[in-house]
């Protein structure tokens, strides 16, 4: 991340200066800065309500019983957790609603990965299970992109919704191509 | 069956608001506090993103702002020119990992001059859908647990969202050939 942050900043304020366009790059700057509240405050309320309903349906029991189903599929691909009902509990449940597309996925992602951190004790590098699971939620594998459909939905489509199969397809190699680069990644980086 | 999965997140929604509360009172859970006690929690969560929010938000709009994100995408154009891929769209390529309302922008822009149902305003609309913003996600979730040192997540990541794209403009061939 060191690397990615430094190349952003240098290369926009290189060119910046190279174009004469340092104006529109201090009002960008400062506008990017007043984004990020802006996007935490609208997320707030969302988080709030799904990290509540998740504590509920975590001390009557209900994870549990989501991560004993749902080993099978996800067992395998969190072979360090196996054994620890509650984060693959909050696991499952963030890859749920990915798929599905429900709201909850942010806040009950960002709730595994805490549980994770939990049990594995502080670090301040990545564990292995959190790039698998930020890796499955980055490439947003989902069977109804509402965002999308609904733009399209708004500019006068006449099959909105046509679009749902081929990014279902896309996301899932996208899931499994991320997943291997990450296998060989830490295989070879060990 | 389209109708169905359309509204399916819509039914899951209060599905899951009235049950989970219902069963966690059935097995003698005190509701309301426990649903405060994680609403607190979700609450530490959120706000402990902020900073790394605030620095990858920095950083993206440094890079978009002084105009390098076109030069990338113009540069970029270039060199994916001779795989068939509609110089068009070549921008949600580049801005999709790294931001999801810019690269909404891109896909709006493209739809509305030429159509969302024309085979280039189905492509478009294909490789937003394909993806989620990596750059977003790998910020969010580690900074949430206070983590600096992401090693290889976010190339992963990457690898993945070029995979989708690549996927996408396949499904996209087959579908506009198949018309």
């Amino acid at each position: 991340m060191n690397a990615v942050w430094l190349v952003l900043i240098i290369s926009g304020c290189v060119v910046a200066l190279a174009t004469g366009n340092v104006e529109a790059l201090m009002s960008s700057v400062l506008e990017g800065a007043y984004d990020a509240v802006e996007l935490v405050i609208g997320l707030t309320g969302i988080f709030c309500l799904w990290v509540g309903i998740e504590r509920l349906a975590n001390e009557s029991g209900l994870i549990d019983a989501l991560s004993r189903v749902t080993r099978p599929v996800l067992g395998p691909l969190f072979p360090y957790v196996k054994d620890e009902e509650k984060i693959m509990g909050a696991i499952s449940a963030t890859i749920i609603s990915n798929i599905l597309g429900l709201s909850s996925q942010t806040p009950l992602g960002l709730k595994a990965m805490a549980e994770i951190k939990r049990i594995h004790g502080e670090s301040s590098e990545a564990i292995h299970s959190m790039i698998t699971l930020v890796v499955i939620s980055a490439a947003g594998f989902c069977i109804f992109p509402s965002g999308v459909i609904a733009l399209r939905a708004a500019l006068g489509s006449q099959n909105p919704a046509i679009v749902a199969g081929p990014t279902a397809v896309a996301g899932l190699v996208s899931t499994c191509a991320g997943l291997l680069a990450h296998r060989l990644f830490s295989k070879c980086l060990r | 069956m389209m109708f169905f999965l359309a509204n399916l997140g819509m039914y899951v929604f209060p599905v899951i608001l009235i049950g989970v509360p219902l069963y966690a009172w059935a097995k003698g859970v005190p509701v309301y506090e426990t649903f405060v006690k994680g609403a607190e929690e979700g609450l530490q969560v959120v706000t402990s993103t902020l900073p790394y929010l605030i620095a990858i938000f920095v950083g993206i709009s440094c890079f978009r702002g002084s105009g390098a994100l076109e030069l990338v995408s113009k540069y970029m154009s270039r060199l994916l020119k001779p795989l068939g891929i509609p110089s068009e769209v070549l921008p949600i390529l580049v801005t999709r990992p790294i931001s999801g309302s810019g690269s909404l922008g891109v896909t709006g822009e493209i739809l509305r001059i030429h159509g969302p149902d024309t085979s280039l305003g189905l492509l478009a609309s294909i490789l937003q859908g394909a993806t989620d913003t990596s750059f977003y996600v790998v910020t969010i979730y580690f900074g949430s647990v206070g983590i600096r040192k992401t090693k290889h997540a976010l190339p992963a990541c990457l690898i993945g969202d070029l995979f989708g794209f690549l996927t996408g403009f396949i499904v996209w061939k087959l579908m506009v050939y198949g018309r």
